[in-house]
């Protein structure tokens, strides 16, 4: 026990590492080349005016807003897998990002500014949660099979009008628009709200951990074993919710990072709440930091959006390690 | 003495007014009060529109970086590139060291653009939405660069050549236009649009000119009961006419039956820069000979 303990705070460690080591790469690289030198100048107070800029006014604010983005996903796609029992659950399934992109478009539309867009988004993605919450309740009794099916549904509802609002929109808004359906942090304001969400979130689910191992097994063996279920799973339901809410309202539907890390992770450390909850954290906020590192590098000055880097670099991970368990 | 303090005193009075004759503002589109504090060398231009702007006031030796697809005029093809109009690459921004930034109002992320504000970097943002806009943001442009002599002058020869073609068309018989923003979705433009202005200035009628949206998507149908006159078209690229071709299915069509199928080089007509004048002066010889064709 003791022993499998000491595993746990190496990974961690190993996972706490690599997040610290891609946002120093985050830091360190961009289209304009910052020598190691300069760069310890600007962190140490120093520097000259240009790198200060580019690294604490530009590089900085958005490597953080990555982290958080990531880590939000990672761990808020892990509480859906386990609320849902379901493998292919993600944050956006049941219509929380469908929700925010109908609100921050309607928003747009009415040529609001960027905090109103934002300030939208998340009441939409609020919104669209309590709907499904609503819904999924019924008349009847509330399960995780009738929450996904009413989830499904409404973010169809939701995928819907925003095709309905692309087709009526101005041509010249229209990139402003699907940046909330495609995920972009060059769009991406203050990391702050982001990481406040996060932080408490995961510091709220960690001592959860042995509750959910239970009931990854099933609502009815964790009710005979003594877990409250029903309010379990509304804390999860909520809780998911916020964090994607809050991810996409600082960097639109970041695709992929929700779905592929938690499984990544539970292939490569198995299926223990009490690791995969954090180690989501760490690597979903490092894939995400690290994609888009090199979304805004890789071809520069042209910027790509960060959903197709971490697409690209997820699916041949996950596929291999996907092909390579048994 | 008094001599002496007298020129002092004129002295300091004469380089406290150079000081302030040297401060150079402007409002820009966005009513923003936009200031430099001595004419701007090096300017990052973030939009096709706003190279073609600056270039044309005069200021295109001083413009350091352009986004892509700024392609008119030649020079502005080899400028260091920023990002895209929607990306903007801003360390790239940064590193060029910019002393003045025009940004596109509608076109570039606010968020990008404010940042750049945050560095500390003066912003103009433009977006003409007239034909007399063209003219106030060349002028505008050209104070904030020091190039007044060549600003004012292509401000002057725009407005009189427009005003020209205007006192030409006042009184022409008029003709219903359908213009052709795009194929697949077949898109127009309405009253509130620039080229709609263009269209009244030589005597055309925009047939969907009270449709709500600026852009509108409108079917073949509508544009087969408008009936219009005469078609005139953009097009993907500056000589590729295949657009109209497609109309020829139609020979009911007035314009159709008339031959009036006309296309006008987009970038002289969709783009709010002075070029505006070269399309405006094709679009009215095309109306012309349409009315020559009843």
């Amino acid at each position: 026990m003791a022993d499998a303990e000491s595993k746990r705070r190496l990974i961690l460690l190993a996972l706490l590492l690599l997040a610290l080591l891609s946002l120093a790469v985050a830091v360190a690289v961009g289209s304009v080349a910052v020598s190691p030198t300069q760069l310890l100048a600007v962190l140490g107070g120093g520097g000259e005016p240009l790198h200060h800029d580019l690294i604490l006014t530009l590089r900085g604010p958005r490597a953080m807003a990555a982290f958080a983005t990531g880590g939000l996903l990672a761990l808020a796609g892990a509480l859906m897998q386990i609320l849902l029992r379901n493998p292919l659950a993600d944050p956006y399934v049941l219509g929380v990002s469908g929700g925010a992109a109908v609100a921050a478009l309607l928003a747009l539309l009415c040529g609001a500014g960027i905090t109103l867009v934002s300030g939208s988004a998340f009441a939409g993605a609020l919104l669209s949660t309590l709907l499904v919450f609503g819904l999924a309740h019924g008349v009847g009794g509330w399960t995780p099979t009738r929450l996904l099916l009413t989830g499904v549904v409404v973010a169809a509802g939701w995928g819907a009008m925003v095709t309905f609002m692309l087709a009526l929109s101005p041509a010249r808004q229209l990139p402003g628009m699907l940046y909330w359906l495609m995920g972009d942090l060059s769009y991406a304001g203050s990391p702050w709200p982001a990481w406040l969400v996060l932080v408490p979130a995961l510091l709220l689910t960690l001592p959860l951990g042995g509750s959910l191992n239970v009931l990854a097994r099933g609502p009815l063996q964790a009710a005979a074993l003594g877990v409250a279920v029903r309010p379990l799973q509304w804390l999860l339901y909520g809780l998911a919710s916020l964090l994607t809410a809050m991810a996409v309202t600082t960097a639109g539907s970041v695709g992929f990072v929700g779905l592929v890390v938690p499984h990544m992770l539970r292939l490569l450390l198995g299926n223990d709440q009490r690791l995969i909850l954090p180690a989501s954290v760490l690597a979903g906020g490092s894939l995400l930091t690290l994609a888009d590192t090199v979304a805004r590098t890789a071809l520069a000055p042209e910027q790509l959006p960060v959903g197709v880097i971490t697409a690209l670099l997820g699916v041949p991970s996950f596929l291999y390690l996907l092909y390579r368990s048994r | 003495m008094l001599l002496i303090r007298l020129l002092i005193a004129l002295s300091v009075l004469l380089s406290a007014s150079s000081l302030w004759a040297a401060q150079r503002c402007v409002t820009d589109d966005a009513d923003q009060h936009v200031c430099v504090p001595r004419a701007a060398s090096r300017i990052v231009a973030l939009s096709p529109g706003a190279t073609e702007l600056l270039f044309a006031a005069g200021a295109g030796d001083q413009v350091v970086g352009a986004v892509t697809f700024s392609d008119y005029p030649p020079a502005a093809k080899n400028l260091p590139r920023v990002g895209s109009y929607q990306r903007l690459d801003l360390e790239a921004i940064a590193a060029l060291k910019p002393d003045l930034v025009v940004a596109w109002r509608s076109g570039n992320p606010q968020v990008q653009t404010r940042k750049l504000q945050s560095l500390g970097l003066p912003v103009y943002y433009s977006e003409p939405r007239h034909i007399e806009d063209i003219a106030t943001s060349l002028e505008r442009l050209a104070t904030l660069a020091g190039s007044e002599q060549t600003g004012q002058a292509t401000a002057k020869s725009f407005r009189d050549g427009m005003a020209a073609l205007g006192a030409r068309y006042q009184t022409a018989l008029p003709v219903r236009v359908f213009y052709q923003v795009w194929k697949d979705p077949l898109m127009t433009v309405n009253s509130q649009h620039l080229i709609n202005e263009v269209i009244s200035l030589c005597g055309g009628v925009n047939v969907f000119a009270d449709l709500p949206r600026l852009a509108p998507r409108v079917s073949r149908e509508a544009v087969l009961e408008a009936n219009p006159e005469a078609i005139v078209a953009g097009g993907m690229g500056e000589e590729n006419d295949h657009w109209l071709k497609d109309w020829k299915a139609f020979p009911a069509m007035a314009a159709v039956q008339r031959g009036n199928l006309f296309f006008v080089s987009p970038s002289t007509l969709q783009r709010p820069s002075p070029r505006l004048l070269i399309g405006a002066r094709t679009l009215c010889t095309q109306l012309e000979t349409a009315r020559g064709r009843r």
